[in-house]
């Protein structure tokens, strides 16, 4: 009861405007101050230890940083450039190769939003000057953004491997088969409509062009070898391999791309010793420490709202709600079936409401248990989550994707909303496949890594 | 005030960019460590968790002077603009309620590391020398070999301070009618419809190929 009182407060308080991360810890730190004999300095320590004690969570300001230099440095354009190259050819080429650019970038990136402003902000505008209208061009983008958060790496599956402790490793490799499945069946939802509509093609550049946009996007793209290969060949650990991402991706824009930094003039020549002096000064240029400013920002506000969230799980163990639900639950006679039915309707509707993370790190613990009981693996938990996750951020009115693509559309969010639409049906068909397919998401962790030990 | 709010504004952001960029520098100098060199830094994590902490609890404060906290404006962004005031009032308060009581909060939790506790260490990090003379005012003057609590937790109430010190700013903004919304506001609607109006009147003027 008391519970049901806690979450009312939260959603009144976010719907006043309060932000989220205040709204869920205010109404927890209430709550404990009312119903326990928890002093404000431990409430404080359950805040401190969202970082001293979810090493995990450590892997999402290097993902958000290394993303960071990839949208200023030139990555988006060049795998763009190979995009096109390779699939542009087709009837809605412009729109299919937009749909591969986000699967590319989405593999270098853990986040939706970041995937739709490096590759919207530039294959939107050249979608409209081959004729694709506006809503066309801002809902596929929209839309195919998310796979950002499915396509390893991920920092919504970096949230769900903290809040319930299992591998980033193993959900990483999970999302490959869904992540490719999605942007599959996205383009050929695309190749119909276009076939439909009769949609312009762009001409085939040849393999020339195939081989030297390749070359030239390679540099960017051999950071999924990294971060990949450096996780599954034991080289480094999950927060290891962010960080190393993010120094390559400083690399890669200021010195091999030079989009960036002190070298971004090209028309300088310099000196031994000059060239010396702008290696050294890379380090604190303008441009690096604006980009470590924007990540860091980033970064502040997605992790003051989990260790907000961590706060509400707090209060939820120690009411021992995950149990008492968990029993309701079994003793209601639900199936697998059906509990994931349910999973999905509190996702969905959650997610209407919630930003991703946070949403995560308060559901998961609360369905963990439960699913551990009914025999569901907790990957094929942790990939559900995040496709309803992914159809939260393109559903209003909190959805974040819909909001950087009306900035990067310039169109307003209502028709960012209206022009996403059809294409949500195709995630949501999607989201009924991984529920109730689970090897498309389990098949190749128990493959590369062996079967999961967590178990009933 | 406006003086103290410029001043503490550089303070977050640089702390903000120093902390994310020596977080990068120090994992990535682990695992050159480890692979070139063949060892290990040892307070390498730990480091790095402390500096994230004081990353976030410090630069909370600086999203609220940016209004860059994520929110649901779709209710209070469709009110009319004199009960948007009083729900803003309202949520404001709330904020206020929330920084005070975590500076509390944070400065009991921190206060018993700064006086009885005072010899706890951490548990990897050393202490830099150039800090020592901390020993001669906390310690009795005997010198802490690994870094002692009280630093890195020094983050909870000076970052909850400046939070407290960014929401009655704020406050003031709104009552001041400088500010209308303490979150990220998306529908801002007739921005967005003039960016339109003017790429639709570019697209007009070149022939209107659409």
């Amino acid at each position: 009861m008391h519970v049901a009182l806690l979450f009312a407060v939260i959603i009144g308080l976010m719907l006043i405007g309060v932000p989220i991360s205040v709204a869920l810890g205010l109404s927890s730190i209430l709550f404990l101050l009312a119903y326990s004999d928890a002093s404000l300095a431990s409430i404080a320590q359950t805040l401190f230890s969202a970082f001293d004690g979810h090493y995990t969570l450590l892997a999402i300001p290097f993902f958000i940083l290394a993303s960071a230099f990839m949208s200023t440095g030139g990555v988006a354009r060049r795998i763009i450039r190979f995009a096109v190259a390779c699939v542009g050819h087709l009837q809605g080429g412009l729109a299919i190769a937009g749909v591969f650019a986000c699967m590319l970038f989405a593999a270098l990136s853990g986040s939706s939003p970041a995937t739709v402003v490096a590759i919207g902000s530039i294959i939107i505008a050249g979608m409209r000057e081959v004729g694709y209208t506006r809503d066309f061009a801002a809902g596929v983008i929209c839309n195919a953004g998310t796979l950002g958060i499915l396509i390893p790496p991920s920092i919504v599956m970096v949230v769900y491997a903290a809040a319930v402790d299992v591998s980033v490793g193993r959900l990483f490799l999970a999302g490959v088969i869904p992540g490719l499945v999605a942007g599959l069946m996205l383009m050929i939802g695309i190749y119909v409509v276009a076939r439909i509509r009769n949609l312009p093609s762009q001409p085939w550049a040849g393999f020339g062009e195939v081989l030297a946009s390749a070359r030239e996007a390679g540099w960017g793209l051999f950071l999924i070898v990294v971060i990949l290969g450096g996780i599954y060949g034991g080289v480094f650990t999950p927060t290891e391999a962010a960080a190393v991402a993010a120094v390559y991706a400083f690399l890669i824009a200021n010195f091999i791309y030079r989009d960036m930094g002190p070298f971004a003039d090209r028309s300088v020549r310099r000196t031994p010793l000059q060239l010396l002096y702008g290696v050294v000064h890379t380090l604190w240029h303008p441009d690096t420490r604006k980009t470590l400013l924007e990540g860091g920002k980033l970064s502040v506000m997605l992790m003051f709202i989990i260790a907000n969230a961590l706060i509400l799980k707090h209060v939820l163990t120690e009411e021992q709600i995950p149990q008492s639900i968990a029993e309701s639950m079994l003793a209601a006679g639900f199936g697998p079936f059906m509990f994931l039915v349910i999973v999905n309707l509190i996702l969905l509707i959650g997610g209407q409401f919630m930003e991703p993370s946070g949403l995560i790190v308060i559901v998961a613990p609360l369905v963990f248990p439960i699913a551990i009981s009914l025999g569901i693996d907790p990957i094929h938990l942790g990939i559900i989550m995040v496709v309803n996750m992914e159809i939260g951020m393109i559903t209003p009115p909190v959805g974040l994707n819909l909001f950087v693509t009306s900035g990067v559309a310039q169109m307003s969010v209502t028709s960012v909303v209206r022009a996403a639409a059809p294409w949500l049906m195709i995630l949501v068909v999607f989201l009924i496949m991984v529920t109730y397919i689970p090897w498309l998401s389990t098949w190749l962790p128990y493959t590369l890594m062996g079967p999961e030990i967590i178990t009933r | 005030m406006e003086r103290l709010g410029r001043l503490t504004a550089g303070l977050e952001e640089g702390l903000v960019t120093l902390c994310l960029g020596l977080m990068t520098v120090i994992t990535f100098a682990n695992v050159i460590a480890r692979y070139v060199f063949n060892s290990n830094i040892l307070w390498a994590l730990e480091a790095t968790v402390y500096l994230f902490a004081w990353m976030v609890l410090i630069g909370t404060s600086y999203l609220v002077r940016i209004n860059a906290h994520l929110g649901v404006d779709a209710l209070v962004g469709r009110t009319p603009a004199g009960l948007r005031r009083i729900l803003t009032l309202v949520s404001v308060a709330c904020c206020i309620a929330f920084a005070a009581l975590l500076l509390k909060g944070g400065w009991d939790y921190w206060y018993r590391f700064a006086s009885v506790a005072a010899f706890m260490e951490v548990n990897d990090t050393p202490m830099p020398a150039f800090l020592q003379f901390i020993a001669d005012w906390m310690n009795d003057g005997e010198e802490y070999e690994k870094l002692p609590r009280f630093i890195p937790y020094f983050a909870l109430p000076f970052g909850m301070a400046l939070l407290l010190f960014r929401f009655l700013q704020a406050a003031w903004q709104v009552v001041t009618g400088q500010r209308t919304l303490i979150i990220v506001s998306h529908e801002a609607e007739d921005m967005v419809e003039a960016a339109a109006a003017e790429t639709r009147a570019a697209d007009a003027a070149r022939g209107g190929r659409h």
